[in-house]
């Protein structure tokens, strides 16, 4: 742990050559670019490079991913600021700010502001990642299989509640389908086919790619394809560095939003987005001119992009110390490392005692390079945000097919894909969140082997479930947050709160 | 019980966590439905206008040409026609349909576009096409 910044500067250092260089500034390049293009959210990009980079050396092909991720989460500020259309929902808060920002002709800096906000915010999570996973990764050794089950359930109950905010049910549904679809194919303990009805290629399961990429990426594509009116840039762009003394000024603003992102991006499934939007509710109470925010405001456009970025690390933090995503491209992500032979999860320190120090080095690594062509390359960037959809969508449909088709050399993964992208459109448009159903899909297997494992264990008693002190608070949060969506539990909560403060009241 | 699993304890087998959430959807639909009735939302109330507005939408058309031009696109593959021709001219039959420009840069955008998967794929990363 002492010897941490010591490993991270030897892999840095490793990561140094030329070729890594390459990959770095084209990864993040494209990262920005699908960030920026409303339709093409992070996850797509990173579902979508998985299988193009499939064919890589694991340790570039995660490096590649990495900067995908960070590239697009910072890349959909852009079209935010000059389009008042977020290029990712992580990027929804940015708009309240920036876009008033740019008519009023402060697109240039509303853009170096985003961008050294999203530097920023993506170095404080990634230092929190790197002092973070390993003392998660000791309490997570302690974890057997209750509390793994447990572990399965409270991420889905979480992320539906949080990703569905006016209809948690919704969420839930969707958490809850992710788990089942993750049960085709044979079950991890005897191989014993499950839902395949005699088809061989359904004995495997659905794999994780063309899953992801049938729910982000064709889903995506068809919604975008639907719309008619195409908006475009009219901004003009000039002085683009930001003044440090808004940085130093707001610097508080910054720490806050950091540690928040850090948080939410820890609690599995839940996401950049609703990072942003409660770094910018916390920035706007704690403001001394709350009255700006939603008309311009500074410390808004920082708050949002500090914490959507910070959330990258925070979300890798579970994937590497628990195998349980963050949110949904750390989930591709996670889903990238199991293709690449590494195993995230307790043991990683013990099997690839390394790897969360070469982790933060690649996140160095994209965190400078979307620094550097996020101020550098703005004019080229905003020219992107004018390809029509037309052309840009049956590109990504064809690269969506091919990175689905490339994992396993597989026609049946394509229809797979096509599948999910069906059923991914209609669940969008009727507000069932993407994100718990891939989260379930990635939990399921942890669910099912560590139930039935610790049933095993015990001759079919149940009690060590609701007995063992980490499974026991894993079932009170899950149930208190089920509990508290529910309008008579906090009717019971409002007229308890009410009688002990007429109780204090009355001395 | 399977033969292959027979002597396995009940609470063990493969179909416990699938039916402990088949129970939890059906709950949570059950949930759902409930709730409809009660805030009047379980009649669709959908007329023969409502439909016919719906299908004739330009929103409805345009996403159902896409469908059927990707299922087709994806139908071909895999069936022994060249990859190169089945992507070229899937993107030319959409950017075509959807007015992505004029034809010649419709014409060269597609060609480039399905050359280039086609080459960094099976010559690069040594894939094989669908």
């Amino acid at each position: 742990m002492v010897l941490g910044p010591w490993h991270i500067l030897v892999e840095l250092w490793q990561l140094l050559t030329p070729l890594t260089l390459v990959y770095v500034t084209a990864s993040t390049f494209i990262g920005i670019v699908i960030g920026m293009l409303p339709g093409l959210t992070a996850t797509m990009g990173v579902a979508l490079l998985t299988g193009l980079t499939f064919g890589f050396p694991p340790k570039d092909a995660i490096l590649i991913l990495i900067c995908v991720y960070v590239g697009a989460i910072y890349g959909g500020s852009r079209s935010a600021i000059l389009l008042n259309i977020p290029g990712t929902p992580a990027n929804a808060a940015t708009c309240l700010d920036g876009f008033p920002m740019a008519r009023r002709g402060e697109a240039g800096p509303a853009i170096g502001l985003a961008t050294t906000s999203s530097f920023l915010g993506t170095v404080f999570g990634l230092f929190c990642l790197a002092f973070f996973t390993p003392l998660l990764g000791k309490i997570a050794l302690q974890f057997q299989s209750w509390e793994f089950f447990w572990l399965a359930i409270f991420g889905i109950i979480v992320c539906g509640n949080l990703t569905a905010p006016t209809d948690p049910l919704k969420g839930w549904i969707a958490g809850f389908v992710g788990l089942l679809v993750s049960q085709v194919g044979q079950e991890g303990i005897a191989a014993y086919p499950r839902f395949s009805f005699g088809f061989d290629q359904m004995r495997g399961g659905f794999a994780l790619i063309p899953v992801l990429v049938g729910v982000y990426g064709i889903a995506e594509v068809l919604g975008v394809m639907r719309e008619t009116v195409v908006p475009r840039v009219t901004t003009q762009i000039q002085k683009v560095l930001p003044r440090w003394r808004d940085l130093w000024l707001y610097r508080r603003t910054i720490l806050r939003s950091g540690i928040i992102g850090v948080i939410i991006g820890a609690i599995p499934g839940v996401g950049e987005d609703v990072a942003a939007w409660v770094s910018y509710d916390f920035a706007k109470r704690g403001s001394k001119k709350p009255e700006e925010f939603g008309k311009g405001s500074r410390e808004g456009l920082i708050a949002a992009e500090t914490g959507n970025n910070a959330c990258i690390g925070g979300a890798v933090i579970p994937v590497l110390s628990l195998a349980v995503p963050g949110s949904a491209p750390a989930a591709v992500l996670l889903g990238a490392m199991w293709l690449h032979g590494v195993r995230p999860g307790p043991l990683l320190m013990i099997e690839f005692p390394n790897y969360i120090w070469e982790v933060t080095a690649m996140f160095i690594l994209a965190s400078l390079a979307m620094l550097v062509l996020g101020l550098s390359l703005v004019r080229v960037l905003v020219k992107v945000l004018m390809v029509p959809r037309p052309i840009l969508m049956p590109i990504v449909f064809v690269l969506c097919v091919i990175g689905s088709f490339a994992i396993s050399v597989r026609v049946f993964d394509i229809w797979v894909m096509l599948a999910f992208g069906f059923l991914g459109y209609p669940m969008r448009k009727y507000n069932y969140p993407a994100a718990p159903m891939v989260l379930g899909v990635i939990l399921g297997d942890m669910a099912d082997v560590n139930f039935r494992r610790a049933l095993i264990r015990t001759a079919g008693d149940p009690t060590p479930f609701f007995t063992r002190p980490i499974s026991l608070v894993l079932v009170a949060v899950t149930l208190l947050v089920i509990l508290s969506r529910s309008a008579w539990f906090r009717r019971i909560l409002a007229a308890g709160s009410a009688r002990a403060k007429a109780a204090l009241a009355r001395g | 019980m399977p033969r292959d699993l027979q002597g396995w304890p009940p609470y063990a087998s493969p179909g416990v966590v699938t039916g402990l959430l088949g129970l939890g959807l059906f709950g949570m639909g059950l949930a759902l439905t409930l709730r409809s009735v009660r805030r009047a939302g379980a009649a669709l109330r959908l007329t023969d206008a409502d439909i016919r507005a719906y299908l004739t939408d330009v929103g409805t058309r345009r996403l159902g040409l896409m469908l059927a031009l990707s299922v087709l696109y994806c139908l071909l593959l895999g069936r022994g026609f060249p990859y190169w021709l089945t992507t070229g001219g899937y993107l030319l039959a959409v950017m075509l349909v959807f007015r992505a420009g004029p034809w010649w840069q419709i014409l060269l955008i597609s060609a480039g576009s399905a050359a280039a998967v086609a080459y960094v794929f099976n010559r690069i990363f040594a894939i094989p096409l669908p």
